[in-house]
């Protein structure tokens, strides 16, 4: 293998990519920018429509609103509801009157005021959001009023309202620190690498195989004196280079998004958006050896990728019959990377670091929670190394079987 | 089935060999075994003095291939898709530019050079592509169906370049299904079909079997002889 060719090959191939505008913004532009909207445009609004759902005065249909003490009447004012009289609740809330309603029978408020019980109807849609949110609204103005009622029958009985919560439980949090500032979401940056890897890497991997094929440049560059080995380790150098760059352009995605949500949303929307960026992993601090850690382990994720990709791709006979291979691969890499957010609820054995994909995913997830062992990192290392040499060599023998070759 | 059986021949420096043959022949399958990308089952050939098993890298050095379907990289000029192949013949970037320059005057390259080859015309493309093939100066050059596709100007530029190409030690294989190509290059060809070679010799030898009705005339009697003999229809 001559270094000088290799380089000459995978260079071609890196300034054949930079110069396709949609590799640009497939790879490079689009997991920079996507990432951030998606970690602060989804929550933002999300926490937006749940805030300005509780500040917003909610009309809530009453059947019987006579019925209603002083007291409750004055609990639902609080929770910004404004109480209208309808006849029928049931209808009111079908034909779109108001979002919930509730039905109060004659004699709730002798019942309630006997230190009897009382029923109230609420109705509401089942699966619609809004709906849902402003029958929230009143069962918390219900159980507000509920209280006040304990509270004053408890007095009454000369008791304190103490009696009713004999037992409490505090909740300390054993999670180390990396555990804590990495976030629920935390899973996301092996996911990103995963799946931009893969992304980053196709557009590259395809034309430098089936697109070799398609145009007719294959033949000329076999008939020149390189070696089949060389032209493949041009071509997996290359496609690696941009699996990396889309991944890396993903993290940092990532990191902006994170550095926004906590300096600019933060100050402006106070706790309800510091909770969101706990859950985006928005704390994250990953230390220098963990950064090292996720750089090999990416490294040998995108080299599998890549030699996968090359595999395939010089299988195919064009660019439309390996973009077809190489769709459902995607499959291969995101369902594992998803499952990661139920890790902990799967309760994964040791085995898993013996299978390729998945393990350094995991690794890559107990990393950012700062949770990996030595062992982990060796076998999934190892495990990964053997299986890209075999991916490798399977892209090498279809770069000399001439079936494949002149398959076109 | 068996793709090429039984094929030889030789040619020397300074001649232009014909291989002619109809679609399916087994004329591009010869010219790809003898460019090390098929491998043979069996026999032997040498190139420029080096064996098609033993030195396949140095046999891949000193040949230069033509043909009708290569294509080249569209988002790279001309000039660095010279540059690129340079590279890979173990040019240094000073000889390749050099040689540009030469190439340049031989078959007027002009904006080729500058311009990214996604767009070419046909005959802009089938310039880079000749200039590619001899750019390394090899002394044997393979001309595979070249001229297939190619529209009268451009043909024209590639059948006046094979004219011109071979010298004292250069030799040009020129694998066609047109006659008239073959009349007007060279100076013997061999005449391949279901891939045995059923004649050879210098195109006037050839054309006598056809009694006086030119090339055409003596391919299609050799043709229907070789099926009258083996029992298949033409």
């Amino acid at each position: 293998m001559r270094p000088g060719i290799v380089a000459r090959l995978a260079r071609k191939e890196i300034v054949s990519t930079l110069r396709d505008t949609r590799a640009i913004i497939s790879n490079l532009l689009i997991p920079l920018l996507l990432v951030p909207v998606m970690m602060l445009g989804l929550p933002l609004l999300l926490g937006g429509l749940l805030e300005r759902e509780q500040v917003t005065t909610t009309a809530v249909g009453a059947v019987g609103l006579t019925n209603m003490p002083a007291d409750l009447q004055a609990a639902f004012t609080a929770a910004n509801l404004d109480l209208r009289s309808v006849t029928d609740a049931t209808k009111a809330v079908q034909d779109g009157t108001v979002e919930v309603a509730i039905v109060v029978p004659d004699g709730f408020g002798s019942a309630i005021a006997a230190g009897g019980n009382a029923a109230i109807e609420l109705v509401t849609k089942v699966g619609n959001m809004k709906s849902e949110l402003s029958a929230s609204k009143v069962q918390q103005a219900v159980s507000s009023y509920q209280r006040g009622v304990v509270g004053q029958r408890l007095e009454a009985a000369g008791l304190n309202a103490a009696v009713l919560t004999p037992v409490t439980i505090t909740t300390v949090d054993a999670s180390s620190q990396a555990e804590r500032t990495s976030g629920q979401l935390s899973w996301l940056i092996p996911f990103f690498i995963a799946i931009w890897t893969l992304t980053g890497g196709q557009m590259t991997a395809v034309d430098a195989t089936a697109g070799e094929k398609e145009r007719g440049t294959l033949e000329v560059l076999l008939v020149a004196p390189v070696r089949r080995a060389e032209v493949v380790a041009g071509k997996f150098i290359a496609t690696m280079l941009f699996g990396l760059s889309a991944a890396s352009m993903a993290i940092i995605g990532f990191l902006v998004g994170s550095l926004v949500m906590q300096n600019v949303f933060v100050p402006r929307l106070g706790e309800q958006a510091e909770a969101i960026v706990g859950v985006m992993g928005g704390g994250l601090s990953v230390s220098f050896v963990a950064i090292l850690l996720l750089l090999v382990s990416a490294l040998l994720l995108a080299g599998f990728v890549s030699a996968l990709l090359l595999g395939v791709g010089m299988f195919a006979r064009s660019f439309k019959e390996a973009q077809s291979y190489i769709a459902p691969l995607s499959f291969v890499f995101v369902l594992p990377a998803v499952a990661l957010q139920f890790k902990d609820l799967i309760g994964l054995s040791d085995a898993v670091y013996y299978v390729p994909v998945f393990n350094v995913l995991v690794l890559m997830d107990n990393v950012v929670r700062g949770t990996f062992t030595g062992d982990e990192v060796l076998i999934t290392w190892a495990v990964m190394a053997v299986a890209c040499l075999l991916l490798l060599r399977f892209a090498l023998a279809n770069f000399k079987r001439e079936s494949v070759i002149f398959r076109n | 089935m068996k793709a090429v059986v039984d094929l030889s021949f030789s040619v020397g420096s300074g001649e232009v060999y014909g291989l002619l043959g109809p679609n399916g022949a087994g004329k591009t399958t010869t010219l790809r075994v003898l460019a090390t990308l098929l491998a043979p089952d069996s026999g032997a050939a040498t190139v420029a003095g080096h064996d098609l098993v033993k030195d396949s890298e140095g046999l891949r050095a000193a040949i230069g291939v033509v043909n009708g379907g290569m294509g080249l990289y569209d988002r790279l000029t001309g000039r660095e898709i010279l540059h690129y192949f340079g590279g890979l013949y173990g040019m240094r970037p000073a000889a390749v530019e050099k040689r540009i320059e030469a190439l340049d005057d031989l078959l007027q390259l002009g904006d080729t050079l500058s311009r990214r080859a996604g767009g070419f015309s046909t005959g802009m493309k089938q310039k880079i592509v000749i200039a590619r093939a001899v750019l390394h100066d090899p002394p044997v050059i393979y001309f595979d169906e070249a001229t297939s596709g190619l529209d009268v100007v451009a043909r024209r530029a590639v059948i006046d370049f094979v004219k011109a190409y071979p010298s004292a030690g250069r030799a040009v294989i020129y694998s066609t299904h047109v006659m008239s190509e073959v009349e007007e290059l060279c100076g013997r060809a061999c005449i391949i079909y279901r891939g045995r070679k059923i004649a050879d010799g210098t195109i006037a030898e050839l054309s006598a079997q056809g009694e006086g009705k030119g090339l055409e005339e003596a391919f299609f009697r050799l043709v229907s002889r070789y099926d009258l003999a083996n029992g298949a229809a033409a």
